[in-house]
């Protein structure tokens, strides 16, 4: 089982700050911000030191909760300022991209930081459309397409034009060039499930109960298998968050005081009304609404012992053998108790779940 | 508009061919299948006078035993322009009907002033065959999403014949050296597209003509099959239509992206 740390840029708000999104800019602690984002490499750091394998980023806007709008600014950050843990853009939101930007982004960092840049790709969620001005209705043809690019682009030996629905290009080559065409397509959906299988990709899944994601990923295994091949356990990534206690008792006790509320949601009007822009949400081709800004469930809870059990459940079920973690709700708490927490995982958690 | 059959003797063959619309001369050749009219057709009549031969031994046409390399029916159809009083156009060549454009531009260069090349069979990969079956094998082969697209038409035993017996005559091999040479000597500018889930000739095989050709733009139609003007005619005119006008310069975007004035 390899294990990554989700660096989310860890801003601590103060208790005042509005909880809804946008957040207006005028609340940004410049300084605040300076330490938060600059510590990503302190904490980058620290894990790799436990032995984690990879330290993640996502792209996320308008909010201090998940404070990396530019993933790729936050991954060439980290990779000039760590030896050896791998790198994870999970991911760039295709579809409100350039993807030749992306290709490109992709393969600057590959020369940059050697066989530490996993790529992952992802449609994201209709919330996040609202940064860039993306029609959800869209968002499914652009992502399928821009992916695609994104890949000619990282394999075509020669220059080519692209004459696509959403994106026209009469010239791409681009430069450096990447050396893998590898990664990992990120979602639940059949469509994500199917490109991955297709193109010899990971997939990665996140947040869902153990049970929905196998669905998901079966779907993946499935699809791979129609394609020739089957996929091992590293090619699949769980997304999740942990509460991780001394004790089964002290992590129950976390999880009771854990404040129900997203800490910037989406509310209201705005909320219902993206959830119905996204009609084609599925999870391995069943019609399911998207968590919209809201709070995130937690999948993994209690002291080492139980935490190393539900692992154990979690590779059996899901398959995955990547698991991808927060060890406190991204925009809340404080970060000493995270420290703590990825502390307590690198000494009492990890040794055991590397072999699994 | 709507295009008008005519006829033409040329090389002792009588031609059949189809024609529409006014402007610069594009004459068309056709794949394997034969001669069959499609949106693209149409679309680009708009700015072209579009001249879309059946090549001799195709659909209706007497069995064709007289044509015994790609380079014979290549001049047959430099000569049925000719006949037909166009000396200089642009040429369009689909599928096998590529291989027989690329003769044509090396064998009459002064004649070709740019050619377009769609899913080119002139390089194939190793042990390839020509496609048959009923039309829903053949639609499955033909296009991306065969289930959004009418089955390809279902052609008289005799017409599928006489197709594959000269189609099997002048194929030629997979990787054809001689005509890789004289591919090195075109001077025209070439526009070669083909579609991203093309599963008769792979997209992969777009690069060769890239390396091979001094003057060669190669494009790629997104989730478009073989028959790229049939499944993405808007795409297809878009990219042809703005090379046939500007040629190398159809790589300058002229897309305005103003949303309000």
């Amino acid at each position: 089982m390899k294990i990554s740390y989700f660096e989310t840029g860890r801003y601590i708000p103060p208790p005042d700050m509005p909880r809804e999104w946008p957040v207006r800019s005028s609340a940004c602690d410049t300084d605040a911000v300076s330490v938060a984002l600059r510590g990503m490499e302190d904490r980058a750091r620290f894990v790799e030191r436990l032995g984690f394998d990879w330290v993640s980023l996502s792209e996320h806007h308008y909010s201090p909760r998940i404070l990396t709008p530019s993933p790729t600014v936050s991954a060439a950050w980290l990779a000039g300022r760590t030896n050896r843990i791998k790198i994870a853009l999970l991911g760039p939101i295709v579809p409100t991209s350039n993807p030749i930007r992306v290709a490109e982004e992709f393969a600057m960092l590959d020369a940059l930081a050697p066989g530490r840049i996993v790529a992952g790709l992802l449609r994201g969620t209709t919330n996040e459309y609202l940064s860039y001005d993306l029609n959800a209705d869209e968002a499914r043809g652009r992502t399928d397409e821009a992916m695609e690019l994104i890949l000619r682009a990282w394999s075509e030996p020669e220059p080519f034009g692209w004459q696509g629905r959403y994106f026209q290009f009469r010239t791409v080559s681009i430069w450096p060039r990447r050396p893998t065409n590898g990664g990992y397509i990120l979602g639940t959906s059949a469509e994500a499930g199917a490109f991955a299988a297709r193109h010899r990709m990971g997939m990665g899944v996140s947040y869902g109960p153990f049970d929905v994601m196998a669905r998901s990923t079966g779907y993946y295994r499935q699809q791979c298998a129609e394609h020739g091949w089957t996929p091992g356990p590293d090619d699949i990534v769980y997304r999740a968050n942990m509460i991780l206690g001394e004790t089964d008792e002290q992590a129950e006790a976390i999880l009771a005081g854990r404040d129900g509320q997203a800490p910037f949601p989406i509310s209201g009007v705005l909320k219902d009304a993206l959830i119905a822009a996204d009609t084609s949400r599925n999870i391995a081709g069943v019609r399911q609404n998207a968590n919209v800004g809201g709070v995130l469930p937690i999948s993994f809870c209690g002291g080492p012992d139980r935490i190393v059990e539900q692992i154990k459940r979690c590779r059996e079920v899901i398959g995955a053998g990547v698991l991808d973690l927060s060890l406190t709700d991204p925009g809340t708490g404080g970060l000493d108790a995270m420290m703590e927490a990825l502390d307590l995982f690198g000494r009492t958690v990890l040794p055991r779940v590397r072999d699994i | 508009m709507s295009f008008c059959e005519g006829f033409v003797e040329a090389d002792g063959f009588r031609i059949r061919y189809m024609e529409d619309g006014a402007g610069p001369p594009l004459v068309h050749l056709h794949g394997a299948g034969g001669l069959s009219l499609t949106p693209a057709h149409d679309m680009l009549a708009r700015t072209h006078r579009v001249i879309a031969f059946e090549m001799p031994g195709f659909g209706e046409s007497a069995e064709n035993t007289r044509s015994s390399a790609m380079r014979d029916l290549a001049s047959t159809m430099a000569a049925a322009a000719g006949a037909l009083g166009v000396s200089s156009f642009d040429l369009l060549g689909s599928s096998f009907g590529g291989k027989v454009a690329l003769w044509l531009a090396a064998l009459h260069p002064a004649a070709v002033r740019a050619l377009v090349l769609e899913g080119p069979a002139a390089i194939r990969q190793a042990d390839s065959q020509p496609a048959t079956g009923t039309p829903e094998e053949m639609a499955r082969r033909l296009y991306a999403h065969p289930e959004r697209m009418p089955l390809p038409a279902d052609l008289p035993m005799n017409v599928k014949l006489k197709h594959r017996a000269l189609v099997g005559r002048l194929r030629g091999p997979d990787r054809d050296a001689e005509l890789e040479a004289v591919m090195a000597g075109l001077a025209m500018p070439v526009l070669v597209l083909f579609g991203t889930l093309d599963r008769m000739m792979p997209p992969e095989m777009g690069r060769h003509y890239k390396t091979l050709i001094p003057n060669c733009h190669l494009v790629f139609v997104y989730d478009a099959g073989h028959l790229i003007g049939v499944e993405r005619p808007e795409a297809f005119t878009e990219v042809v239509a703005d090379f046939l006008e500007r040629r190398e310069a159809f790589v300058i975007s002229r897309r305005g992206t103003v949303l309000l004035p």
